[in-house]
């Protein structure tokens, strides 16, 4: 069995596993990372999206062996030093959530959504959530989680920015 | 004030029953038919249970053959001489892993001896037609007798036949038509999962189920348990539209725990929750409906045809009906008026409740059938609804007179915000407005009961028998004891409790939490306050306890714009305005994402989702393939809250939990058809549909 080595949650964890092992499995089963929950089984969902070196991924469609060596985040990780993310805390905020299911993978994509463009309009933030479906909301106020979001990450990066510092 | 389970929720804390591990479980995998309806001639299980980790494969000789059901108890545990549809358990394996279990049940062979099958309800009550059961009328609480006709599970009429003849008989203008819907699902994202634990004869039980009280009374009637030493733990659920009221999985889970002596665990693939659980029922609706000169309506008459699948058991009725086919007239006075719901026993898979089951379908049909009756009038359909809509101190057409009737507010509501602004259409594309109304009544007199407890600090601790199901009914429950104690909410905790800690619940369901709760609470925080609060004060609301609910309603209407390009018949729907008739609202951020998921659901209704059934299977086996709308997907929301209304209990409310989804469905087709004069009146409305409708007409 190939034995990989994977940092989740900024925790370095070497395993001997199945090729065919499932990363969300891996992380449920193996990790008992179960806040990544599994909905649709086939990629549909993103439910189960997760973060593997910045990027979202939906972990049932990528296999333990292809996060070898990289950096997983889930959203049992993503709060920093006690300190909710930005996102978390918008979905907190904006009522965007309602059974739950789907939220831990919508704030992953949503992350990595604003790490690509991080000032999206609407349209842009719809775009770039639709591989991650919710049965509850109607997703108006997902979507405008995310514009908080990004308002406050733009926000307190310029804050931090040593250009804008010296201005 | 944010909700309860936010942080919860947004962290990866919240955990669901698939979460769920105790020492010591095991898990469990099923077998299922792969035939319509078949005697079931062998089960070979020797390769599964040689397979490792295996620790017994199981049929329905080995489980209480008894069977189960929340109103009519027609569902075996496991299928024994006889299957009745793709996807029913004719088997399971229990192993050390989901892994191994699911492995051994590919390997389980089961052999059949084909039967012949109806997979349509024209074809099941057709003169001849195979039985799907030989006797249904002998099923504890079966709704039909002997004399009913073959494969009933229920025919539900109201009204005269012959009043409504001649009223159509000197009707100005009468159309005649008949409407279809497709197979849906209720599309939670959290699939149907159980852990059950049977030790020293108590059984203790985590599955995805709302209505834990009702659980454990169906669990006892079944296995011949004494409710008493069933235990249904707290749990969260994933989401449930209806889908998640009936027992499933659990008398199976609770056998299998008995005779493993372990505790297992079953979590359905989703696949199995889209073809083998308990989807929307598919209708066919023949509408005839009538009226004079000046647009009034003189008679109505519908007759609803519904696929129940195999098994009763799924639906909660005594009458093993949708009573939103039974309420399908309530929004207008019709003087006449005439329903008939027929509901077939099919070798397909059983169909249950979701979101105000049963009026989707019938007001698709209702409304859909007004604007015709507009059209055939020369009348504007805004104008025949205003018409016949009743005003306060009118009785409606089933004979009620309400508290108050705010149809026509709410319509002109609707209307009036839907015209203020006009959508942008795409150059090219013909634009269409479409309307349609809804009205929809209270529950019953309240039945549930809740505990306040003192916990440290001054805060008060409110134990309750419901599970959070994604609505917000624990924050509504924080938020209206606070109102009522006059603290602040964050003074309030909010739990679920098992069903050792509290009498009588029905369940969540039927829109009748708010409305139970602040009733309870009510009466609570009176007792809380006259005992200073340092007592626990247990309230008890049983039926009878409470005088019947006022008699009140809520309206909604909603108005669809829709873009219809004629050269390939796609249709963008541009926005859905809802009008919703309130009384007071305890969280209004709850509130409105009942009416935006609502209306997105009713969109999905409209316009994306079918299972795609075919000879009784679903080819849509998938999310990818069932379409739910997603964000992509979105018309333009608007709402209108039509304020001021009287509502029920201290705080005054209204339901909503129900509503915003039911009409988008008639207001999209009425859209469409005033867009392009082509009327689609088979759901879903697809480019497809749409563009054969249009070249036929420009045929013509």
């Amino acid at each position: 069995m190939p034995r990989i080595s994977v940092k989740v949650d900024g925790v370095t964890y070497d395993d001997d596993v199945e090729p065919r092992l499932l990363l969300v499995h891996y992380l449920r089963d193996w990790l008992g990372k179960v806040g990544t929950p599994i909905g649709c089984d086939t990629t549909n969902c993103g439910a189960c999206t997760v973060l593997m070196d910045g990027s979202s991924v939906k972990s049932c469609s990528v296999l333990a062996v292809q996060a070898d060596g990289s950096e997983v985040t889930t959203i049992e990780g993503l709060a920093a030093d006690g300190q909710m993310h930005p996102m978390q805390k918008s979905f907190h905020e904006e009522h965007a959530l309602q059974c739950g299911y789907c939220t831990p993978g919508m704030i992953l994509a949503a992350t990595d959504l604003l790490r690509d463009n991080p000032n999206p309009s609407d349209d842009e933030i719809r775009d770039g959530l639709e591989g991650n479906l919710c049965r509850c909301t109607g997703y108006q106020n997902i979507v405008r989680a995310v514009r908080r979001a990004a308002a406050e990450m733009t926000e307190s990066a310029a804050a931090t920015d040593p250009k804008e510092a010296r201005v | 004030m944010s909700r309860l389970d936010a942080w919860a929720k947004a962290s990866g804390e919240a955990r669901y029953v698939a979460d769920m591990v105790l020492p010591g479980m095991l898990h469990v995998a099923l077998v299922r038919s792969a035939v319509q309806h078949g005697r079931v001639r062998r089960v070979d299980s020797e390769q599964a249970r040689a397979v490792e980790g295996v620790v017994g494969v199981f049929t329905a000789d080995d489980v209480n053959r008894n069977t189960y059901g929340r109103s009519v108890r027609d569902i075996p545990i496991l299928a024994g001489e006889k299957v009745r549809f793709v996807g029913e358990r004719v088997a399971v394996v229990v192993a050390e892993s989901r892994r191994a279990a699911e492995a051994a049940a590919a390997l389980v062979e089961v052999e059949y001896d084909d039967l012949p099958a109806v997979t349509s309800a024209e074809e099941a009550i057709a003169q001849g037609a195979p039985l799907v059961h030989d006797a249904p009328w002998e099923y504890a609480g079966a709704a039909i007798s002997q004399e009913d006709g073959h494969n009933l599970q229920s025919r539900v009429t109201e009204g005269s036949l012959t009043e409504v003849e001649a009223a159509l008989g000197g009707a100005e203008h009468v159309v005649d038509r008949t409407y279809s819907t497709s197979s849906g699902h209720q599309g939670y994202l959290e699939p149907q999962a159980c852990v059950a634990s049977v030790e020293d004869g108590r059984v203790r039980l985590w599955v995805t189920n709302k209505s834990p009280y009702r659980l454990r009374t169906q669990l006892a009637d079944c296995l011949g348990l004494d409710p008493a030493s069933i235990e249904i733990e707290p749990v969260l659920l994933g989401g449930d539209f209806g889908g998640k009221g009936s027992p499933m999985d659990a008398p199976l889970c609770v056998e299998l725990s008995r005779l493993v002596g372990r505790p297992v665990k079953l979590v359905l693939r989703y696949v199995e929750d889209l073809t083998a659980t308990n989807p929307r029922h598919p209708a066919r609706i023949h509408v005839r409906v009538g009226c004079d000169r000046e647009g009034r309506l003189t008679g109505m008459a519908l007759r609803a045809l519904l696929n129940g699948g195999a098994y009763g058991g799924f639906k909660p009725l005594a009458d093993v009906n949708l009573h939103g086919i039974e309420d399908c007239a309530m929004a207008y006075r019709v003087p006449a008026l005439f329903v008939e719901s027929t509901i077939a026993y099919t070798n397909t898979v059983p169909r249950g409740h979701m979101r105000s089951p049963g009026a989707p379908q019938a007001i698709f049909a209702v409304e859909s059938a007004l604007d015709e009756l507009a059209a055939e009038a020369g009348l504007d359909p805004v104008d025949l609804r205003r018409r016949n809509l009743p005003r306060t101190g009118e009785p409606s057409s089933h004979g009620t007179t309400w508290l108050e009737a705010r149809g026509l507010e709410t319509l002109e509501a609707a209307v009036k915000h839907a015209r203020t602004e006009q959508p942008e259409v795409p150059p090219g594309w013909r634009h269409g407005e479409g309307v349609a109304v809804y009205v929809r009544g209270l529950p019953g007199p309240p039945v549930t009961s809740v505990r306040l407890v003192p916990a440290p600090e001054g805060r008060v601790r409110v134990e309750v028998p419901i599970p959070e199901t994604g609505t917000g009914s624990h924050t509504m429950v924080r938020n209206r004891l606070a109102a009522e104690l006059g603290i602040d909410p964050e003074q309030v905790e909010v739990v679920q409790v098992s069903t050792e800690e509290l009498p009588i619940d029905p369940g969540v369901g039927g829109s009748r939490v708010t409305v139970g709760m602040s009733e309870a609470l009510g009466r609570a925080a009176e007792a809380w306050r006259r005992g200073g609060g340092d007592e626990p004060v247990a309230v008890e609301l049983r039926p009878g306890d409470s005088a019947a609910s006022a008699p009140v309603v809520c309206y909604c209407a909603q108005v669809a714009q829709v873009a219809v390009d004629p050269v390939t018949g796609q249709v963008k729907v541009l926005e859905v305005l809802s009008s919703v008739d309130v009384g007071d609202i305890i969280n209004p951020a709850a509130h409105q994402m009942q009416i935006d998921g609502g209306a997105v659901m009713g969109y999905g209704f409209a316009c994306l989702e079918d299972l795609f059934e075919e000879d009784g299977q679903f080819w849509a086996a998938n999310l990818g393939e069932f379409k739910i709308p997603s964000t992509n997907d979105l018309p333009r929301l608007r709402t209108v809250l039509v304020e001021g209304g009287q509502g029920v209990t201290s705080a005054n409310v209204k339901p909503v939990g129900e509503l915003a989804n039911v009409p988008t469905a008639a207001a999209i087709a009425n859209a469409v058809a005033a867009a392009t004069g082509c009327r689609i009146r088979d759901l879903p409305i697809t480019s497809e549909k749409v563009f054969w409708a249009i070249e036929e007409e420009s045929a013509r």
